[in-house]
């Protein structure tokens, strides 16, 4: 049954390892270009006053030349479960419903539950190769980036810390539990529309639904947010926009001072009580200091400081094993689920 | 006694609201080339997918060769089947299946796969996508012989062959099954497909069997018989009649008995196996109550 699996499975198979191929070549090309702009950068073994600012001027020079390929890299990883499961997973029962080939495969001397046994241990094991392999390409390439950040590098397009949402998504050990569950899922969807294409639909809209849903509302549940309050300064993203009752405040952290990969959940100014405060106070309203250091320093005497919900640095592997081992109890549970449907024969 | 090759006790299967077969009773025997004949929507596709397990019943039991259907690989050996429109993967060339076939069947005959390819003139290289309808239909009928079944299951595999495909497919067909001793039951609905090959006759009309015999005893036990006008009532026990036509003048009737008949006022001919399948098909002729006996007992 394995060879049987393999002589139906090869054309997809190639797909992938063509795919796998392509996406090597590209990263190989500029990976070593990359890693020397940082070997350049004087960052190895930087002291630890000048790292920031030579973090910042390294992401700020590859980023005109790498923002497009690491955006498309990243996208790339995100998709590739998507892909998987609508195209190997979403026909492999369906089609065979559609075409009656389940005559033929099913008439074979091969009980149902150990032809679907092997083709969802194939399946399911290429297609968690084929997504941790692009993934794993796609960390080495990159790694100068998450030493940059490491390093303290600002906020930026290149510069995000592991635990923030997309390279979560993309690093790690979480992409074999996603390639798992959209593989597991499509099977199930083909099984019970009996339909390639409409299954297909199924498919995306509920993986999408689903990762959109893991870091909004999931995710951030997987332990207790820690807490903490420190001084406006420098690191926040501010806005604050006239209105006819003063202006609005708002203050978003973009990174934890000392702990730069931690993953800010959410944050806002509040004043020494700790009740949260959404407009500026009456003396630092000035159009003069807006936004410069004088207004952080005028916030602080104001006894307005800025309150972070976030998850610790330490936390992001506990957490991609949460993750993973979610998404691969879903993918088991959907396993199971075509088992039992697979069994009660109603092809 | 002798396992049936399919045996139904009450089968029934349901689709929503709707019965696709309902109450179905049926012991069809191993060792011959058997003819399942009923009009669409009598419930022999249904039968024969429950037979190879690809449905399960909602009511009442079904069993091939003795064992439940598709419960295990031994018994799945033992079973062929060749599905209506004789499906096959299109996209993998003749050789693959044939592979897939050898790979899949512990009892595969390649010797006979290769020989059959050969004598129907498939190109092992060519995709099966692109097979007429007939050499599409030969490929499945390899796929399911060279797994050398003791029953084969046909479900009307001629129903979409042009007359020349048609006979050629089921001389092959006969050939191969002459030459292992493997039973056959074939669905169709049309006698005429079935009349050269089949040597046992199962009529199921709307779940039910009408009738079933071998075919030689069911063509030696029905008569026609044209005469003077009068009742059936007038005939002697042991006549029953199937179906009756009147004229003015005239009456004929399609008489069912296992003794001769002497009353000089009838004219007697023979049945052919097609009036004999249309008389017993045809919902308005009432059968008579007395069982046809069925081929096994039980």
């Amino acid at each position: 049954m394995i060879r049987v699996t393999w002589l139906q499975f090869r054309a997809q198979a190639f797909t992938a390892l063509a795919a796998m191929a392509a996406f090597a070549i590209l990263l190989a090309a500029t990976g070593p270009h990359l890693a020397s702009l940082y070997a350049a950068s004087g960052l190895s073994g930087c002291h630890v006053d000048s790292c920031q600012s030579l973090a910042g001027s390294f992401t700020a020079e590859v980023q005109s030349t790498y923002t497009a390929l690491y955006v498309v890299s990243v996208g790339i990883i995100l998709l590739a479960p998507a892909v998987i499961g609508l195209f190997w997973g979403a026909p492999l029962i369906a089609r065979e419903l559609e075409t009656g080939t389940s005559d033929v495969a099913w008439n074979q001397s091969v009980t149902r539950r150990s032809w679907l046994a092997v083709k969802l241990t194939v399946g399911g094991l290429t297609a968690m190769a084929v997504t941790e392999g692009l993934s794993l390409m796609q960390a080495w390439w990159a790694a100068p980036f998450g030493r940059a950040v490491s390093d303290g590098a600002p906020q930026g397009p290149l510069s995000q810390g592991r635990f923030t949402e997309l390279i979560f998504a993309t690093h790690g050990i979480t992409p074999l539990g996603y390639a798992a569950f959209a593989f597991a899922l499509g099977v199930t969807a083909g099984a019970l529309i009996r339909r390639t294409l409409p299954a297909m639909a199924v498919t995306l809209a509920v993986f999408i639904a689903l990762q959109i849903a893991m870091p909004l509302w999931i995710r951030p549940h997987f332990a207790p947010a820690d807490r903490t309050v420190i001084a406006t300064a420098g690191g926040f993203e501010a806005g604050g926009a006239t209105g006819p009752g003063g202006d609005t405040l708002t203050l978003v952290a973009t990174s934890l001072p000392g702990q730069p990969e931690a993953w800010i959940l959410s944050s806002g100014p509040v004043n020494a009580a700790g009740q949260p405060v959404s407009t500026t106070p009456a003396a630092c309203d000035a159009p003069s200091i807006a936004g410069s250091p004088d207004f952080y320093g005028c916030l602080t005497s104001q006894g307005i400081r800025e309150a972070i919900r976030y998850q610790p640095a330490s936390r992001y592997w506990p957490f991609q094993w949460i993750e993973t081992g979610l998404y691969l109890a879903l993918a088991l549970a959907l396993a199971g689920y075509c088992f039992r449907w697979i069994n009660r024969r109603r092809a | 006694m002798m396992t049936a090759a399919i045996e139904a006790r009450g089968l029934g299967k349901q689709y929503r609201r709707t019965w696709a077969l309902r109450d179905c009773t049926l012991a069809i025997p191993e060792g011959h080339v058997v003819g399942l004949v009923g009009p669409n929507g009598a419930g022999k596709t249904t039968l024969l997918r429950l037979a190879t397990g690809a449905l399960t019943a909602t009511r009442g039991t079904i069993s091939v060769l003795g064992e439940p259907p598709a419960v295990s690989p031994a018994q799945l050996a033992r079973v062929g089947f060749v599905a209506q429109d004789t499906p096959v993967y299109a996209r993998m060339r003749v050789a693959d299946h044939l592979r897939l076939g050898a790979w899949l069947n512990p009892g595969w005959d390649d010797e006979l796969a290769q020989r059959r390819i050969a004598q129907v003139g498939l190109d092992p290289k060519q995709r099966a996508g692109s097979l007429s309808g007939g050499q599409r239909a030969q490929l499945a009928l390899t796929l399911a012989l060279a797994k050398r079944p003791v029953l084969l299951l046909l479900d009307e595999p001629v129903a979409s062959l042009d007359p020349l495909a048609r006979r050629e497919f089921l001389r092959s067909l006969m050939e191969a099954v002459a030459e292992h001793g493997t039973s056959v039951v074939l669905s169709s609905h049309l006698v005429t497909d079935l009349e050269r090959v089949c040597d046992y006759l199962v009529v199921l009309v709307a779940s039910q069997v009408r009738i079933a015999g071998e075919v030689s005893e069911l063509l030696a036990s029905h008569h026609r018989l044209a005469g003077p006008r009068r009742g059936p009532g007038t005939l002697p026990a042991g006549q029953d009649v199937i179906e009756e036509s009147h004229t003015d003048k005239q009456s004929t009737l399609l008489v069912r008995t296992d003794e001769p008949i002497h009353d000089p006022a009838w004219t007697v001919t023979p049945v052919s196996m097609e009036e004999l399948v249309l008389a017993y098909m045809n919902p308005a002729n009432d059968i008579p109550a007395r069982r046809p006996r069925l081929g096994v007992a039980s």
